[in-house]
Order: C-alpha cells, then structure tokens, then sequence
C-alpha cells in the first residue's frame, strides 16, 4: 500500500504563543531575582549569589519541565548565566565541563554507536529473546529481561528504538492491533518499563549516572563502574520482577499461543544471518572494556573515561567504526545538557544555595533520616516524571548534597544514589522519558494505561529504592 | 441513503466495531466503503521532540521511519486484511489507502476529493480527534460503540435548528427498520431559542422556550413518532434518556453554543457525549 503525505512539511516554525509564554515566565524569574540580589534584598542566611543561583535553578526548572528549548540549550544557557550574573567567574563554570565523566559519555556512546551501527544489539536482543518462547507471559518477562539487560551496555532510549520495530513486528505477526490486546500492551510498555529500570544497573544506561559520579567526584568521592554496579543493581533485580507482576495483574494476557511470536523471531534471526566479521569485533572490544571498567575504572588505575575513550580509539583502530558514524550518532545535545547540569550543581554548592534549601527543608521536615531519605526519593520520582531525567537528577542532586551534610546518618554518597536510581524511574507519563515516549509512539498502549501501571510500578519502586537505601547501603555497605 | 462511507482509522485505535457496522450499513444502502488508514504525525512529531536532544537526527529518522513502516505493515497485514475478509464474502466494494498525517485534518481533505455521505469512526478517550471536526463538516459523523439494541433516540432543542435530526432519524429508523424516540430538551442553562437558520436569539423567558418546544413536540407526534419534551441541560438530559431507552444510536444535530473568548464554544457538548456516552453517536449537521 503506497504512502501519501497529508501535509507538506514546514521549513520553519515559529515559537509558539505557549512556549513565548514560558521563554518570557523564566527570564522574568531570574531578573527579579537578579535585580532584588543587585539592591540587597535577599532571603534571611542566603547570600546574593546564592539567592542568584536559586533564580537559576527555577529558570532552568521551567525550561526543562516546559522544554520551549531544547533541554541543550537550556544547558548552554546555565552555563553562561552565571559569569553574566557574576556569580561564578568563567573559569570555574568551564572548568567543571572539562570533568572526566563528560568523557566517560563521550566514549560510552561512541562504543553504542559502533554496536547500533553493526546490528549487534539486536542479534543479543533476538538471542535474549528466544530463550523465552514457552508461554505469552514468560515472553513479556523475556521482552522486559532483554531491555533491561541492553540497558546496561548501551544507553536505554537507544534499547526502546530497538525493541519498539521487533516487538511490533512480532505483534503483527501475531495479527495484534494497537490497542486491542493486553498482550500488544504489555508488551510494550515492558519495552518501555524494561529500559528504565535497566538503566539503574551500570554507569552507561542514562546520562543522568555519569553526571552522579562526575558531581561526586568534585567533592572528592569516587565511585567505579563496579561499585556503582555493586549500589545499583539489588535495585535493578528487585524492581524488575515486580515491575512485570503489576503489569501482569493490570492487564491480564488474554492469548495461550505464541507460535506466531517464535515463528517471526526465527524470521528475523535467519534476516540477521551468521555472525560478521566486525560485528564480532565490536563485541569483542565491548567485553574488553566492560572488563576494564570493572576491574580497572578506580581513580588508583585508569578511571572511567580513559577506558570509555581507549574502547572507541580500539574501534576506530579496526575500522569498525568511522568518524561519520560518530557525527550520526553520538547525540553531543546530551554532552551540552551534561554541561549546564553540573555547572549548576557546583555552583549551587559554591554560592551556599543548596545548603540554604537544605536548611529550609529540615526546618519543615525534621531531621528524621527516614523520612528524609522518603522524602527525596518521593520527590525525586514525581519531579522525573514530569521532566528530563538529567534535568531531575541535575536540580535535585545538589540539595540532597547539602541535606547529606547537615543530616547525621545520610552520606553524600548515599544521597547522590538514593537521587540518581529514583531520577530513573519515570514510569507514568509520556513525556517522562525518551523510552517511554518511543514505546508509546508503537500505539499499542494509551496515556491511561502508562499511567494506571506506571504509577503502581512507581510506588512500589519508591518502596524498593527506600528498602534497599536503609537495609543495604546504610546496613549493609555502610554508605 | 449513505451511498459513499468514509471510514478512517487512526493508527492510534482501532475499532473491529467499525468494520461490523460499515458492512450493516453498506448492506442495507448498497454503499462503497473508503478505508482510510491515517498514520498519526502528532504522535511521531511528539516522540521525535521528546527525543530530540537525546538522539541525533539519524537515529530520530531512523526510529520514525522505522515506526511509519511498522504501521504500515499493521494496517496491510492485519485492518486492510479484516477488511477484505469481511467485505469480499459479503460482495461489497471497498476501497482503502493510507495517509500520514492528523486525523482531522485528513478527514477534512478527504471529503473534499471525493463525495462522502456518512463518515463512520470509532472511539476512545485517548482518540486524537479535534472536536471542532464535527462542527466543522456538514457530512454526518456516525460514532460506532456496540449496542446490539434495535432502536434510535434522537435529539431535538432549543439549541438547535431541528431540521435534519427528524428527517435524518425517520429516514434510518424506516430504512434499519429500528423504533425511534425523541426528546426534546429545553435546555434551562442556555435559555435562546435557535432558528431554523441556525442562529441565537436574545435570552428568552423559560415558558417561551416551553411553548415552542411544546409546538414542536405536537408537530412530531402528528407523524407517530414517540417524542417527550424535557427541561434540564442538553447534555445530561440526552444522557438520561440514552441510559433509559438503552438505544443503539444516538442522533444530535448541530446545536449553537453559547461562545466564549476569541469566538470558542464554552463547552462541546458533542464532545462530553462522545466520551461519556457508552451508545453509537450520529451527529447530523
């Protein structure tokens, strides 16, 4: 059946009357701010630098809940407010760009792109996928299992492309119309929920880790790929399964025969034929440095973005991959936000702004440790679900920093995780994260259905996370 | 009657519903059917800006691309595929294509390159549809939910010209061979009386509104038709008496709303019934 395009596509739009609106709402933020910080008008214990660096953080706040720029840009902007504003000078807001897990990133999604490009995700996909043929339900395990399990090499929204065109062709295959069967719903949002709880497990899976440890390591605590693992994946073990009952139980499967779904992923596994030669390479060179960032990411060795780098200097060195592959696919946006996102957590260390939040909220909530600890992980949740991940972790990151240090029993450190693994787990809403944006576009499930899962899923998770925080990291790990 | 039946499916939601009424009707007026599959850009333009600043361009173009072929595929394979299976065993011509674009929008340019007499839907909540669709075409827009009652209930007002619902009710319910009733409601929220040109006069007392109505309702059961004069708000009396007659359609003409800033209706009564309403809608403008 041939395609017929309705409507000629526009060369150029211009903003919207909404997005004016939000542009204009967020500049007039910061300059009264700015203005009343200029004649001495400023909050009871709060410098004016600090009460600046608050303005930003609500500007940067609206710009990434409202998105009427790209979330880069906003980045960018972040950066360059403050020498404008003379909060931070020039030199230390470009300093902190120069942090090593900018180049952690810049290697991670270099060695994905070498992966995408040979197709070698998905031939782990398919290999993952048919070990779980048996029954309907196993299989959504199986489809949830192998984004999860992708999530952790490569970044999570790179996994949700990937299933989205093989779970949909299997669905057809199976004669599933969007929205028609529990199966086709499950299915996909195990695509989308599978993604985001995978990409807790490693440093690769979401932007928003690197940024963590980058933000950690300016106040002098290094984590290694294996250590986060080590913090990381009881969340990712625990969260997964209980993920999958929920949907089991909010969308009960309907079908018993799954011949249709083995048949298609025979199809597709005979479409991707043997094994190539650079295919090959490329997982060779992924097991060296998933191996080097376990054993050899500690700063007393390599650290991390020297194995990051090594890795892709090691695919360019077999030709696996090009210069023009990495200017397809390496998304620099999420380099530019990365910048903006830690300038602004350092900043808002510097200035005392994120120590002033702190003291505010502890005269509201107490200084309970428990509830402290609910409480960000609650917060973190709800704000992640109604912007960018990074955003979250990024505006969240440098108060629970400073809670960390004028609450006896919460270290930095378990701070920055408990906010970074709940700054995953965007489960309700569309426009949460890239994942669940690319599952939906599938049409197999609706708003209400990511919605009435997704938020049991979240609770629940909010309970696993808090678990995990007081019983492992603080009982066992002593964090 | 309905000698041409546009039907278009949004990639979004499918209604097998559709397809069993499309072949009833096509049936009993000998109609052809147009299959129209609409791959939705809302959708794919919403995850192209969700993912904008995590992805490169090649990759947002490759996952699009990748989505449109999947859909495509999901049309031909399995509604086009329906479609032929019920339309050739009952010997009813059919054509079908797919479009990329927004519903209403290819709803609108459609009825223009061809003459249509019914545009036959399905619903959902989350149904990307501009409401402003069905005040805007003069084709009648038959919203399919399945009711397997035999029986039609029309609705006539103050808020309305009156004029194509009876006609339009007494021609199907003689051609289905389905019982008709009537109501109509004296809409007390919005007290004008609209005329049979379709346009609002000045606020009118509630016994002037009664007695026209109470006109009207005489000159309907001069035809035997069963009709009942209500007062109350259109939107909840049409509902009362849907979940009283329990009727397989639901027929509402075009009522003139009251407007509100830059010349908006302040509420779309079409829309409230099309979500609230469990009963097939044919909304007749």
């Amino acid at each position: 059946m041939k395609l017929i395009n309705s409507k000629e596509k526009k060369e150029f739009n211009l903003p919207s009357l909404k997005n004016i609106f939000f542009i204009v709402l967020s500049f007039s933020i910061i300059s009264i701010i700015f203005i009343a910080s200029y004649y001495g008008i400023t909050l009871e214990g709060l410098s004016p630098e600090g009460q600046i660096m608050i303005g930003i953080l609500l500007m940067a706040a609206v710009l990434w809940i409202t998105e009427p720029i790209p979330l880069a840009v906003t980045g960018l902007l972040i950066m360059i407010i403050q020498p404008l504003l003379h909060v931070l000078p020039p030199d230390e807001v470009f300093a902190s760009f120069g942090n090593q897990a900018v180049f952690f990133l810049i290697g991670a999604f270099i060695i994905a792109g070498a992966i995408e490009k040979h197709g070698l995700h998905r031939r782990i996909a398919l290999k993952f996928l048919s070990q779980f043929e048996k029954t309907p339900r196993f299989f959504t395990l199986g489809i949830m299992s192998s984004c999860a399990f992708l999530s952790f090499v490569m970044p999570e929204h790179g996994v949700a492309a990937l299933f989205l065109p093989i779970v949909a062709s299997i669905l057809i295959a199976m004669k599933i119309a969007p929205k028609q069967s529990n199966f086709g719903k499950i299915s996909m949002l195990c695509v989308a929920y599978g993604c985001s709880i995978g990409s807790l497990g490693t440093l690769i899976g979401g932007a928003r880790n690197p940024l963590t440890v980058g933000i950690l390591s300016d106040i002098g605590i290094n984590v290694t790929f294996f250590e986060w693992m080590t913090y990381s994946m009881p969340v990712v073990f625990i969260a997964l399964p209980l993920v999958w009952l929920i949907l089991q139980f909010s969308f009960p499967i309907e079908i018993k025969d799954i011949s249709a779904a083995k048949k298609e992923i025979k199809n597709q596994v005979n479409i991707a034929g043997k094994m190539k030669k650079n295919e090959f390479l490329v997982l060779i060179i992924l097991i060296i440095t998933i191996l080097l960032w376990i054993f050899l990411s500690s700063y007393t060795y390599f650290g991390l973005a020297v194995i990051a780098i090594l890795g892709s200097i090691l695919l360019f060195l077999t030709r696996t991959i090009s210069w023009k592959d990495v200017e397809k696919r390496v998304p620099w946006g999420i380099i530019l936000l990365y910048g903006g996102a830690i300038t602004l957590g350092i900043g808002m260390q510097k200035t005392g702004a994120g120590a002033w939040i702190a003291n505010v909220l502890f005269n509201t909530a107490g200084f309970n440790p428990y509830l402290v600890i609910l409480v960000m992980i609650v917060f973190t949740v709800l704000l992640t679900n109604i912007m960018s991940n990074i955003g979250a972790v990024a505006i969240l990151l440098p108060i629970g920093l400073a809670l960390a240090t004028g609450m006896p029993g919460i270290s930095p450190l378990l701070a920055s995780m408990i906010i970074a693994l709940s700054g995953g787990l965007a489960f309700m809403l569309v426009i949460a994260t890239p994942g669940n944006a690319i599952a939906y576009s599938s049409g197999y499930f609706s708003t209400r259905d990511l919605f009435k899962a997704g938020s049991i899923a979240n609770i629940l998770c909010i309970a696993v996370i808090f678990i995990v925080a007081t019983v492992y990291w603080m009982g066992v790990l002593g964090i | 009657m309905f000698k041409n039946i546009l039907i278009p499916i949004s990639s979004e939601y499918y209604s097998k519903g559709v397809l069993e009424r499309s072949v009833f009707l096509a049936e009993k007026f000998k109609s052809t059917i147009n299959l129209v599959y609409i791959i939705e850009t809302k959708t794919l333009n919403q995850t192209d800006r969700l993912t904008d600043s995590h992805r490169t361009h090649y990759e947002i173009d490759e996952t699009k691309n990748e989505i449109i072929r999947k859909q495509k595929l999901a049309a031909d394979n399995i509604i086009f595929d329906e479609a032929k299976h019920v339309f050739k065993n009952k010997n009813i011509s059919f054509e079908e294509k797919i479009v990329e674009g927004e519903f209403s929008d290819v709803i609108k340019s459609e009825i223009v390159k061809k003459e249509y007499d019914l545009i036959l839907m399905g619903f959902e909540k989350e149904c990307i549809l501009n409401y402003r669709l069905l005040d805007d075409i003069n084709i009648p827009v038959w919203v399919e939910s399945k009711n397997e009652n035999k029986s039609i209930l029309a609705i006539c007002s103050n808020l309305a010209p009156n004029q194509k619902v009876p006609a339009m009710s007494l021609k199907l319910s003689e051609a289905l061979d389905w019982d008709l009733h009537m109501i109509y409601v004296v809409d007390i929220k919005d007290n004008v009386q609209v005329d049979e040109q379709g346009i609002r006069s000045d606020k009118k007392q509630e016994r002037d509104l009664v007695f026209c109505g109470q006109n009207f309702v005489e000159e309907i059961k001069n035809k035997s038709i069963d009709i009942k004069l209500v007062k109350g708000d259109l939107e909840k009396e049409t509902l009362k008496a849907a979940e009283r007659i329990n009727p397989s359609l639901v027929i509402v003409g075009r009522e003139q709303k009251k407007k509100g800033i830059l010349g908006l209706p302040v509420k779309n009564i079409k829309r409230k019934l099309a979500e609230k309403c469990d009963y097939s809608l044919l909304f007749v403008n």
